[in-house]
């Protein structure tokens, strides 16, 4: 005879199959076949038009010796470490001060966001205008104020930093997260803090960010990963990772042999590389994020 | 079951269920006509499309069984090759001359010899330099839309009274600096006014450099890949003494105020720069853009010790290839046959202000093209010394390692030796890899 | 106290001041381009106020291409565009929500495994699936037409799941016990309590799968064929030449008119999120 117990958790069981049943014939579909199969790839010579032929390890070879794929690795990682932390100090603070309850929020949480909407080519234009360097917004800003200003699309030391600049502009999206995230957090908490006394400062580091802090690590590596991925507004602005492959990103230079150079089995094989990369960093960071988040588990 | 609100849910699947059904229709629209229908992608997106519509209309009017279907289709390359690959390609691409090997390496067009043979549409009939740029392989892979040649233009009141005509203006590349020298202006504080010439302006055909001194890329009878040959080296010597006359800095803050290549603020056209390397439909944008400008057109100068090399430029193609899968090769061919009609030819390539691609030329059209120096674009085409893409399907890549070549060079970073150095090492072995993928070397 | 409490608003407003200030510079720019003369907007240095406002440049870049196709297509690109974020947005709300309350408040065999594949998912660079993927729907027959953009938004991204569990975990346990001690089944728990609960995440799900939706510029690339079934952020690339004869002004006016809708979707879904204070918060 079962015992009750077995029996909930057998229902359990079936009831978890069937709630997770979508993302499980998707997962198969979409993802495990696609990826499978480009793993395939990775070892083959494939130009899309011709069959792939297999060359065995011989990708992973080139990629190591690859000065090229070597200078993309360190674009990507300068722009991960600075635009995603940046951008969340960015988006927090934004989140925080869009929380409070000041008027015209509905006005600032929109204005804040925006720029997340501006679609891709658009973005793209607007920021060249902004950057150009002799003529540009920025520029024409900074040289009332008296100082000499970079040129900053042309010049391989300043336009990674650019993307970086964009990035904490368009940070709306994370904003959101973390807005949603402090929303979240249950007013008495705060009515508990408010009777002990508590300063507004240490209420955001008592309460706030604790509570915040399972959205701070989904947020952070999302944007890590999207970091990773960064792609389509250099690859709109700048052609070919100019000035001198200096923004030139492994997603680009993926984006490019897959496509422009028909080395679809190179490409795999760059993809893989920045899977394994990122899942040891994710994995790294869940490990390391375990002492600090704080779940609700009561 | 509880469910929250009945009607409410009802009503959204209502609007899902709308929302499917129309998709389904918008996607699935049928053509109501007994003719057979065949697609056709074009690259262009802007009023070049809007020309070749009018072609595609011509040839819709002008027989009753075939109708294309004209889609204006930004990279159209990458496009036709992942529906190639799905097994669902237009019935013709309408790509560029580069695209004509990679997509032959891989054996996705369908050979037109065949259809054109039995058409009688024959090589002599096309300016030779074309002529190559469509047949790979013993096979006829493309036939043409609408070609290209490239000249010197010179605004005329920047230009010594010496220079004031083409036959005048500047034969070699020495008296092309000097005439850099002479007229170009600085401010006072050092950066620049105008300039003679910059070769990175408009830098369209930075991986062409070399050709000028005699070089080449690709040497297609060897298969060897030749960036680091010592004509390149001088090339890009010669390209870094820009630099260095402007100043780096200079020249780098000069060029980030130049405007959009169609637009009033061009260099060009903007008096920024006195002379500038630009294709046939330059005249067209003159047009649109700098109306009152006095120009002139006169061939690209050659290095002094190399008359040879007179007449060197640049060709380009835009051309119509039937990707292996179309389900209606025939008709395909029925329409690129239209478009070699000396008539529509000449139509098209007025309405692009680009010279034409065949040997026959009227002259009524030198008489009404907008490029009042169409005479020299079309003698450009022809010359013998005209520079055009090689034939391998990677040579995209080989020119944008070389245009990364140049890049290092001018910032200073490696010495044109170096940086060309560099890129033939990393390109050698791809290149090798490319062929004996492609099979066409053991 | 009260003194305060004025002068922590005052520093807020301050702070949203000169933030604001840093955001909108260049959402200015984009309105000044959109109402310039096509002369002015590539003029050096650059002009902030057109000469003359050209409010023509919106209908006109509404109606770009009208006499050549003879339809008005950025019209047609919007109730596309509409039409298929009405349908990812409820598959990715209702697939989203299902499989994220499985990881995060069901326990089964092989769970936290799988969790593990989904999150590492997220990590794969999606040109590396884009040509497998696309040989799938070609051999579905789904090539040129909507399905292979939103069929998969009811089977889940990895993405959402992510987020709806970390929420889901938020929610105390004792709640989904209480109900089920008094008989409830699983799918009442879900829908009943749980997802009121969640609401402001829900909401969160819906606004990136419709931003999604309407920016995204990749899957109507790649499966669109027909120009009459294009979306509006593919059907922008028609006012950008492929060699820069670029309608500047008619860009920015179209962009305008494109995020229009996005920004009162986003002014709307506000307030579900300010709801959601009183539903969580439990006060």
């Amino acid at each position: 005879m079962k015992s009750p117990r077995t029996h909930f958790r057998k229902v359990e069981s079936i009831n978890g199959y069937l709630f997770a049943l979508p993302y499980i014939f998707g997962f198969l579909a979409l993802t495990a076949y696609p990826v499978l199969y480009s793993f395939y790839l990775s070892f083959t010579n494939y130009s899309v038009l011709k069959s792939p032929q297999w060359v065995g390890i011989e990708n992973y070879r080139e990629l190591f010796t690859d000065d090229v794929f070597h200078t993309a690795i360190k674009n990507t990682f300068i722009y991960m470490l600075t635009a995603v932390p940046l951008g969340t100090v960015m988006a927090i603070l934004l989140a925080l001060l869009l929380n409070t309850k000041v008027r015209g929020m509905a006005f600032y949480r929109t204005l804040f966001f925006i720029p997340s909407l501006v679609p891709l080519i658009a973005t793209a234009m607007l920021w060249m205008w902004v950057f150009n360097g002799e003529y540009g917004l920025l520029n024409d800003g900074l040289r009332r104020i008296g100082v000499t200003a970079p040129n900053w699309m042309g010049d391989p030391a300043w336009a990674k930093w650019t993307l970086v600049i964009m990035a904490v502009w368009g940070t709306g999206n994370a904003m959101v997260i973390y807005l949603a995230g402090l929303q979240d957090i249950p007013q008495n908490l705060y009515e508990a803090a408010d009777l002990d006394g508590a300063s507004p400062w240490k209420k955001t580091k008592a309460v706030t960010l604790p509570m915040l802090s399972p959205v701070i690590m989904f947020n952070g590596i999302m944007g890590m990963i999207g970091g990773l991925q960064q792609f389509a507004l250099p690859y709109v602005m700048f052609p070919g990772g100019a000035p001198a492959r200096s923004t030139l990103f492994v997603s680009m230079y993926l984006f490019d042999n897959a496509f422009n150079n028909q080395r679809m089995g190179f490409a795999s094989a760059i993809g893989w590389v920045m899977f394994i990369i990122t899942l040891i960093l994710t994995l790294t960071a869940l490990k390391v994020s375990d002492k600090f988040v704080v779940y609700d588990r009561s | 079951m509880k469910i929250p609100s009945s009607t409410w849910s009802l009503l959204s699947v209502a609007v899902i269920a709308y929302a499917a059904v129309a998709l389904e229709r918008a996607a699935d629209r049928q053509d109501q006509t007994d003719r057979i229908t065949i697609t056709y992608w074009e690259k262009w997106t802007g009023s070049e499309a809007n020309e070749m519509r009018k072609i595609v209309d011509w040839y819709n009017q002008s027989q009753s069984k075939v109708r294309v279907k004209f889609l204006s289709t930004a990279n159209v390359d990458n496009k036709t090759r992942l529906a190639a690959s799905g097994g669902s390609p237009p019935d013709i691409a309408g790509l560029w001359e580069h695209n004509v090997s990679s997509f032959a390496d891989a054996n996705a067009l369908v050979d037109l010899t065949p259809f054109a043979t039995a058409d009688g549409i024959k090589q002599s009939q096309y300016i030779d330099n074309y002529w190559q740029m469509f047949s790979y392989g013993g096979k006829l892979c493309a036939l043409p839309t609408t070609p290209s040649s490239t000249s010197m233009h010179y605004n005329r009141k920047f230009m010594p009274a010496t220079m004031q005509s083409p036959e005048t203006a500047p034969k070699t590349l020495e008296e092309l600096d000097a005439l850099v020298d002479k007229i170009s202006l600085k401010k006072k504080d050092g950066s620049i006014q105008l300039a003679g010439f910059l070769p990175g302006e408009p830098g369209w055909w930075s991986w062409g450099w070399g050709y000028l001194f005699g070089g080449k890329l690709y040497d297609e009878k060897t298969q060897k890949l030749t960036m680091n040959c010592p004509e390149n080296i001088a090339a890009l010597t010669w390209v870094k003494s820009y630099t260095d006359r402007f100043g780096q800095r200079e020249t780098q803050s000069f060029q980030s105020s130049f405007g959009n290549f169609s637009s009033p603020q061009a260099a060009f056209f903007s008096n920024k720069v006195a002379s500038v390397i630009q294709g046939v439909w330059l005249a067209n944008y003159i047009h649109d853009f700098a109306r009152e400008m006095d120009w002139y057109a006169a061939p690209i100068p050659h290095p002094a010790s190399r008359p040879d090399l007179a007449g060197t430029n640049f060709l380009g193609c835009d051309v119509m290839i039937i990707p292996k899968g179309s389900k209606h090769p025939k008709e395909a061919w029925d329409f690129i046959k239209f478009v070699q009609r000396q008539d529509v030819m000449e139509t098209i390539c007025a309405a692009h202000g680009k010279n034409s691609p065949l040997t026959q030329v009227s002259d009524q059209f030198f008489q009404k093209h907008m490029n009042k120096e169409i005479r020299l674009f079309d003698r450009l085409a022809r010359e013998k010394n005209a520079v055009r893409v090689a034939k391998i399907g990677m040579f995209p890549q080989i020119q944008t390692e070389f245009n990364n070549a140049v890049q290092v060079v001018n910032l200073g970073e490696k010495t044109p030796k170096e940086a060309l150095n560099e890129a033939q090492a990393r390109m050698e072995p791809l290149v090798e890899k490319y062929l004996r993928y492609m099979g066409l070397k053991q | 106290m009260k003194r305060k409490k004025t002068l922590i608003i005052a520093i807020t407003h301050m702070a949203l001041v000169a933030l604001s200030v840093m955001f909108i510079l260049p959402l200015l720019w984009m309105l000044s381009t959109s109402l310039k003369p096509i002369e002015e907007t590539m003029r050096n240095p650059p002009v902030w106020i057109p000469s003359v406002i050209k409010w023509g440049n919106f209908p006109d870049a509404i109606r770009y291409g009208e006499r050549e196709l003879g339809y008005i297509p950025f019209l047609v690109y919007a109730r596309n565009t509409f039409l298929l974020a009405i349908l990812t947005v409820t598959g990715s709300v209702l697939s989203n929500a299902l499989v994220g309350y499985s990881f995060a408040r069901l326990k089964w065999p092989g769970r936290d495994f799988f969790f593990a594949v989904t999150l590492a998912t997220m990590m794969i660079p999606f040109p590396v699936i884009m040509v497998p993927v696309f040989a799938l729907f070609k051999q579905l027959g789904w090539v040129g037409t909507f399905r292979p953009l939103w069929v998969p938004a009811f089977f889940g991204s990895a993405f959402f799941i992510f987020l709806l569990r970390q929420f889901f975990r938020t929610i105390p346990m004792e709640l989904s016990e209480a109900a089920k001690l008094d008989g409830c089944s699983e799918f009442r728990i879900f829908s009943d309590i749980i997802v009121p609960l969640a609401k402001p995440a829900l909401a969160t799900v819906a606004l990136f799968t419709f931003m999604g939706t309407w920016n995204d510029f990749m899957g109507p690339l790649i499966y669109l064929v027909d120009q009459n079934t294009f979306t509006l952020a593919l059907g922008l690339q028609a006012y950008q030449s492929q060699h820069g004869g670029t309608q500047w002004n008619l860009l920015m006016a179209a962009s305008i008119v494109v995020i229009a809708p996005v920004i009162v979707v986003f002014f709307f879904a506000q307030k579900t999120f300010i709801q959601g204070i009183a539903t969580s918060g439990g006060k």
